[in-house]
């Protein structure tokens, strides 16, 4: 687990921006209470924003559109994987 | 990296730090590994046209890699794993994606069949309702049975058609549909009656009805006559002087409510003469004044 000050020095990132995203929901540490505590996936998910608002240009509202798609398309990914995983199992059963 | 980053980033030299800057994000919409989670060699791309991009997107770090006082070399930007590589089969579990993307996937069923063979582990939805249509007969109908439907996959399926079932009306058997994924619960079997019409009953609602041919004698002297109900004839009071068009209630030989209590049965008189000519009959015609005089479509007078 990681603190938020290590978090915001490997994201590079400022703490009031990292607390602005937990209340958005785009990020959801494991724990917030008393002191949020982060996970790698939290980490690479913060660099990702980072990179779209600073790098890319996206605003805010855009930020969230992409979090939504990219969490479904992730889910996607993981489904398709997973069928993909079945027909190989089915393919070799026969 | 010891590309020209001028050349990574499709600019000139000599290219003004806005244009610099919109190229880099134009590459870089294309290129970021997150936005890519599918291509393997975006990564590599982008690594190079963020470099370019850290040493002359800066004006600053860009003069001095312009006057030769640092070089292309040992520019890449540190980055820890991109949060594509959370994603992964085997990645650790965590929150952020979810199935929302392929919910309206599961009404497919080779989809269904696929997942729910996964022996789910993943996935958990209720099953898919199934949908039949039954013909059922209009007596059936009213007075309760119960029917045998055969399934696609051979099974077969007891239907409990209860007293007083409409037509087009649709009976939920929980539990009969589509097997559920990853222990999900089992879909219903929602299964849509179609009543079939009857010789001489219509259904009206709850009432049925039944037109009844009576002879002119039993209409000009009344009688008692044995009238057909759903449930086996029944005798009834067919009054003096009665009509076509003339309605007798049988009360509570409908069909039945869902309160369990009954419609009626309304019989529509008919009078029938007899069928072939006879004589007797148009002698008293003749001579019948009253009858003569009697104008039944003064209704239909302008």
């Amino acid at each position: 687990m990681i603190s938020i000050h290590e978090f915001v020095i490997r994201a590079r990132v400022e703490q009031h921006a990292v607390e602005t995203w937990i209340a958005a929901g785009w990020l959801v540490p494991p724990q917030t209470d008393p002191e949020p505590l982060f996970s790698d996936v939290d980490l690479a998910r913060a660099q990702l924003i980072r990179d779209l608002r600073e790098d890319l240009g996206v605003n805010d509202e855009g930020v969230a559109v992409i979090l939504h798609l990219l969490d479904q398309m992730h889910g996607l990914r993981g489904s398709m994987q997973g069928l993909l995983a079945e027909i190989r199992g089915t393919r070799t059963n026969r | 990296m010891s590309e020209d980053p001028y050349a990574v980033l499709g600019v000139k030299s000599d290219a003004p730090q806005d244009e610099i800057r919109k190229a880099y994000r134009a590459l870089a919409k294309k290129l970021h590994p997150d936005l890519n989670p599918g291509d393997r060699q975006a990564e590599e791309k982008f690594k190079q046209v963020s470099a370019a991009y850290d040493l002359v997107g800066d004006a600053d770090k860009r003069g001095r890699y312009d006057r030769g006082e640092i070089d292309a070399s040992g520019n890449e930007r540190p980055r820890e794993r991109y949060y594509r590589d959370f994603q992964e089969p085997g990645a650790e579990t965590h929150s952020y994606s979810n199935n929302e993307g392929y919910a309206d996937f599961m009404d497919e069923d080779v989809l269904r069949e696929m997942f729910s063979r996964r022996g789910g582990a993943r996935f958990r939805a209720r099953g898919q309702d199934t949908l039949y249509r039954l013909p059922v007969d209009f007596l059936e109908a009213v007075n309760g049975a119960t029917k045998r439907i055969t399934m696609p996959d051979g099974g077969t399926l007891d239907v409990v058609i209860p007293a007083g079932t409409k037509d087009k009306q649709v009976l939920r058997l929980r539990g009969k549909g589509g097997p559920g994924l990853g222990g999900g619960p089992a879909g219903d079997a929602l299964v849509e009656v179609e009543v079939q019409p009857h010789r001489f009953f219509t259904r009206d609602g709850d009432d049925i009805r039944v037109e009844l041919p009576i002879s002119l004698p039993e209409a000009v002297l009344g009688a008692k006559l044995d009238v057909p109900t759903p449930t086996g004839s029944v005798r009834m009071t067919v009054p003096k002087g009665a009509n076509t068009g003339t309605v007798l209630r049988l009360k509570g030989k409908g069909a039945r409510r869902s309160d369990k209590s009954h419609g009626d049965e309304y019989v529509t008189l008919k009078v029938v003469l007899p069928e072939r000519p006879d004589p007797e009959l148009e002698e008293f015609a003749q001579r019948w004044q009253a009858g003569k005089d009697q104008n039944p479509r003064q209704h239909l007078e302008a």
